[in-house]
């Protein structure tokens, strides 16, 4: 597959574009050997392959889960793997590895499918239990139809599989008018000091050369933002990332200076999560609009070392995210939230208003996106931006040092309040392609408190509620 | 139906004796462990008797006084074309009047039974339903043992998979030998090949296979054999079977049976021999101190026989080789799907009230020719037009001599000496006894007649010829196995030559008169009445039987021909050795053990080598 994220979708090359991920939960029996007990198992495992699954073909898959065996085991760390055959080998195999008083074991077993008896034969798993190589016992696990059925069939997901450094791919392929940007911003967390590179491509309306330049900027928890631009300088083309004048980011890595060297920096990425895409994946694809935003790793992790004026930031896992822009230039307005809610979630939200003729008498456009337990809500950003022809869409009130979101869909809604104290802000000038120019008012330190509730018979309850104390990175952009 | 109208007919069963009133019982038992289509032939047939019975006397056998019996038997037995019949249904009556015979003459118990060395041995109801292994053998017999033992021996985790049960020489000890017969061979010992005449052909089923029920003599694979293997057909591994062979013969402690427990039907046929001046001499077996139970063919008593299961397959228990018992594979596993084409996977099985499935990346069919085709065809592997034919089965037919002195030929080594002089025409004599009843030699007459045979069985010796034939048979069927052999003509010339060379023995040995056999001449006194016998007899006249079923997945260089590459893998899968009789490219022209066993030996040496 072609790394050139305008020709298709943006992976590995050679994988397929979308993987398989399913749940299911199996009861049953356990013999051991040495004991004249029947204990009952219960066998929950999420399981996912890298592809979709080939029914007429063995699929590979991972499993990874729960096992509870009676008065002996309860292991939420089971782990193994599948092989999913039910036409070509007639057989779905399942080697799952846990622990059990304090010994590692393996349950190894298949269900053979029959043509005679399909439902039975793909149903029931008979396994032998293997401690080393060596057979400790035999059981049997079913799966439940009555009250497992349906929760299986719903589980099924089937998400793309992705690799975060093809979307470090410039996009910008010679055409006036456009801008790029890099951009990366970080928490650390044993300092509460916010981090923000932005790397930015111009290539100017006029026809004028492109140029590259940037800037970063610190906002230390106990003293003032400190910031300094780098560029322009003559952009030249590139396979991967961004790179001028010493300053680059490459898949895995941020390195560069500012400032003759005032400030400095060397830091690894580690990318933990799928790609987010805030706008929708078309318009990233195909620039459809005016401009769009995405995430090649919803959260990733930074190690590493950010100087600034002879103070050194060493970075230990310190959270962020990287994240693309591509477009004709800067929103007329616009608000923009990165959130990270801890334990993998994730809420990035970009509201704007276009400088389109006719577009910039619309309400901000709320693209929202919730990564949550590995789920993305709303599941759609057009959801969020337009909702149903303009009703029940996500609304924005974009002010400061306050702004907040207010969206809900069927049964969830949210509200989200962004604060910028002003003593945490950066304000800085924005150049369009076209010479325009905008002011945008950023901080990594921001403050966000986001409410999830669920309706529930008659009430919204609360489902997840999240205070983000510093850690919060926003923008607000106006003209 | 009781069969004791019958039975009393055919035994003129006049109340004098005991035995003969347990004899329909015994047969009763006999036909349970036979094949549905041969009981119910048998018992339509006894059924016939009876009707004409009925319609001649107005009553039916079982109400007749034994005059009135034999005047039915004589009637019926004065139409030519009703005694090949007639001769079918005595073979199981013989069998359980043998038996029956047998115990009332009870012989003395003979010494302290050796113990067997042990076996890793697993029912399959208490085998996981799901198991793993490095290589699976299917079938426990001579191919299978020796398979089993190799691979072990290279470190690999083997199973081998045997549908019969094991039996041990102490219970061999214990019980009559039918009661054994039933349960040591398939469909009772009545498997019978379809064609013209009908063959009989029974093969083992047991841990062990036929080696358990075979006769323990041991030929070593014929050098003109091997040749015509390696240069003609393709088999190259036939040019290392000298040392396999050597191995083989190691194993099962192969040496020339002694003198002295020989007895007198072996001694006969020397004696005979020596007379016309032909190549005689006592049979190299696998019995070591065999004390001449005369009982090879339901299991050795004594377990002097060393059969695979006292030999190979205790070695290869303790390179770590398991064994389960009563799974029949039901099909061979293939991964259709795998890059470079299908491969096995391992094998379902199934006994009674159980199955498993054992995955392994190595298959290793050793079920036998008969079982082996059947398998691959309901494994989804049967696709070689060659598959299932190309059998060969060494026709055998016996005759016996009946001398002034008693014989007892049941007091010896049940084959004991082997007479060579026609080997060239392809035609090897063998003498050979069995416990009353069990010979393949059907005693002549009905009635009183027979039972004046039947008493009079210790002067009688008997031997038994096969010829090397033409691969001139087919293994049929899916689930079942149908066996479909005509006998080539040439075959034919040769089958009726040798029953002239052994009769032409028994006569030089003393024989009165030689019982040939053919139902309508079965008796002759001189040698050139035998030969105006044989030159107006048809092969279809005689009682054919057959050992030695080979080569119906043969290996061989010929990608049309051979269903087996040369190395044993089977054509169109990977992961599937063939490593029995099926795969010997055609006739051994000998008894087939050794050949069987060294074959095995070279293909899974070949695998590991490479």
């Amino acid at each position: 597959m072609s790394a050139d994220p305008t020709s298709g979708p943006a992976t590995s090359s050679g994988s397929p574009a979308r993987g398989t991920v399913f749940r299911e939960s199996m009861l049953g029996s356990l013999r051991l050997d040495d004991d004249d007990r029947t204990r009952r198992v219960r066998l929950d495992l999420t399981v996912s392959a890298d592809r979709l699954l080939r029914p007429f073909g063995t699929t590979m898959a991972r499993a990874t889960g729960r096992i509870r065996v009676t008065g002996w085991s309860d292991d939420p760390h089971a782990e193994g793997d599948l092989e999913i055959s039910p036409l070509a080998r007639r057989r779905i195999r399942y080697r799952i590895t846990f622990t059990a008083d304090g010994r590692r074991l393996t349950l190894d077993g298949w269900k053979s499918v029959s043509p005679r008896r399909p439902v039975t034969s793909m149903t029931v798993l008979p396994y032998t239990l293997y401690e080393d190589g060596v057979r400790l016992g035999a059981g049997t696990l079913r799966f439940p139809l009555g009250t497992q059925l349906f929760p299986f069939l719903t589980s099924f997901r089937f998400p793309r599989r992705e690799n975060p450094g093809a979307f470090l791919t410039p996009r910008w392929r010679g055409e006036p008018g456009r801008t790029e940007v890099w951009y990366t911003t970080v928490t650390d967390p044993d300092t509460g000091t916010g981090l923000w590179l932005h790397h930015e491509l111009t290539s100017p309306a006029d026809g004028s050369p492109p140029y590259a330049h940037g800037w970063a900027a610190v906002f230390p928890k106990d003293g003032p933002v400190r910031h300094a631009r780098f560029g322009p300088a003559a952009w030249s083309a590139q396979e991967s990332g961004f790179s001028t004048d010493g300053i680059a980011v490459r898949p895995g890595s941020l390195s560069g200076s500012a400032e003759d060297g005032a400030l400095r920096w060397d830091i690894a990425e580690r990318p933990a999560g799928e790609p987010l895409f805030t706008f929708p994946r078309w318009s990233w694809r195909r620039l459809l609009l005016p401009a769009a935003q995405m995430l090649p790793a919803a959260r990733s992790c930074y190690d590493g070392s950010f100087t600034h004026d002879g103070t050194t930031l060493t970075l230990t896992s310190a959270t962020g995210a990287s994240a693309r822009i591509y477009g004709h230039g800067n929103a007329r307005r616009w608000a923009w939230l990165h959130a990270d809610l801890g334990g993998g979630d994730v809420l990035e939200i970009v509201s704007a208003v276009s400088t389109r003729p006719g577009l910039r008498r619309l309400p901000p456009l709320t693209f929202f996106q919730l990564r949550r337990h590995g789920r993305t809500w709303p599941r759609r950003p057009e959801r969020s931006a337009v909702g149903w022809a303009g009703l029940c869409r996500f609304r924005t009130d974009i002010g400061l040092p306050t702004w907040t979101v207010t969206g809900r869909t069927a049964l969830r809604r949210i509200r989200v309040e962004v604060t910028q104290p002003a003593d945490r802000v950066l304000a800085l000038d924005y150049t369009d392609p076209d010479g325009g120019h905008a002011t945008c008012r950023n901080s990594e330190r921001a403050d966000a408190h986001v409410r999830l509730e669920r309706w529930w018979f008659g009430g919204w309850r609360t489902e997840a509620e999240w205070e983000l104390d510093g850690t919060a990175h926003a923008e607000v952009g106006s003209r | 139906m009781s069969l004791s109208g019958l039975t009393a007919a055919l035994l003129a069963d006049d109340g004098t004796a005991d035995w003969p009133r347990r004899v329909p019982a015994r047969l009763d038992t006999v036909l349970a462990s036979m094949p549905l289509a041969a009981r119910a032939g048998l018992r339509a047939a006894a059924r016939g008797v009876d009707i004409y019975a009925a319609v001649r006397t107005g009553r039916t056998l079982g109400a007749l006084t034994p005059a009135e019996r034999e005047s039915v038997l004589e009637d019926l037995a004065a139409r030519p074309g009703l005694l090949p019949l007639l001769d079918a249904l005595k073979v199981p009556v013989l069998l359980a009047a043998g038996t029956e015979r047998l115990l009332e003459h009870a012989p003395a118990p003979r010494g302290p039974v050796r113990h067997d060395p042990p076996l890793d041995l697993t029912p399959l109801y208490a085998w996981p339903a799901r198991s793993t292994a490095d290589a699976v053998v299917i079938g426990s017999g001579a191919g299978g043992a020796m398979a089993a033992r190799t691979l072990a021996r290279a470190g690999l985790r083997v199973v081998v998979l045997e549908e019969g049960e094991h039996h041990s020489t102490e219970s061999f000890g214990e019980r009559p030998p039918l009661d054994r017969f039933n349960e040591l061979y398939r469909d009772g010992g009545a498997t019978v090949a379809v064609g013209s005449p009908p063959l009989l052909l029974p093969v083992g089923r047991a841990v062990g296979g036929t080696t358990v029920v075979n006769s323990g003599t041991c030929y070593r694979t014929p050098a003109h054999v091997l040749t015509h293997w390696s240069r003609d057909l393709g088999f190259t591994l036939a040019d290392g079977f000298d040392r396999h062979l050597d191995e083989a013969e190691r194993s099962l402690r192969v040496a020339t049976q002694p003198m002295d427990v020989l007895g007198a039907n072996g001694r006969i046929a020397l004696a005979g021999a020596h007379a016309l001046d032909w190549r005689a001499a006592p049979l190299r077996r696998n019995a070591p101190g065999c004390q001449g139970s005369c009982q090879c063919v339901a299991g050795c008593p004594t377990g002097a026989k060393q059969s695979v299961q006292l030999s190979v397959l205790p070695e290869a228990c303790a390179a770590g080789a398991r064994i389960v018992t009563g799974a029949r594979v039901e099909r061979i596993l293939v991964d259709a799907d795998r890059p470079k084409g299908p491969r096995a996977a391992g094998v379902r099985a199934r006994g009674q009230d159980a199955e498993c499935e054992i995955l392994a990346p190595l298959v290793v069919v050793a079920a036998g020719a008969l079982q082996s085709p059947p398998l691959l065809r309901r494994s989804g592997l049967g696709r070689h037009p060659r598959l299932g034919r190309n059998l060969s089965v060494h026709p055998a037919t016996s005759v016996a001599g009946r001398f002034a002195e008693p014989v007892t030929a049941w007091e010896g080594v049940l084959q004991s000496v082997g007479v060579e002089e026609h080997r060239a025409d392809g035609i090897l004599i063998e003498a050979t006894a069995a416990p009353p009843g069990m010979s393949s030699f059907v005693l002549p007459g009905l009635g009183a007649e027979l039972r004046r045979e039947l008493d009079g069985a210790d002067r009688l010796a008997t031997l038994g010829a096969m010829i090397a034939d033409r691969p001139s048979g087919r293994v049929l069927g899916r689930d079942r196995t149908l066996v479909r052999y005509d006998v080539d003509r040439r075959d034919a010339g040769r089958l009726v030559r040798a029953l002239r060379a052994m009769g032409e023995l028994l006569f030089a040995a003393g024989a009165e008169e030689v019982l040939t056999g053919i139902p309508d001449t079965p008796r002759v006194r001189s040698l050139a009445e035998l030969d105006a016998v044989l030159a107006g007899t048809s092969v279809s006249r005689l009682h054919l039987s057959a050992y030695h079923p080979t080569g119906t997945v043969a290996a061989g260089h010929d990608l049309q021909r051979c269903p087996c590459d040369p190395l044993g893998r089977l054509r169109g899968v990977r992961g599937v050795l063939v490593a029995d009789a099926s795969a010997l490219p055609s006739c051994p022209q000998v008894n087939p053990q050794l050949s069987i066993m060294a074959q095995a030996l070279a293909i899974t040496e070949a695998f590991l080598d490479a």
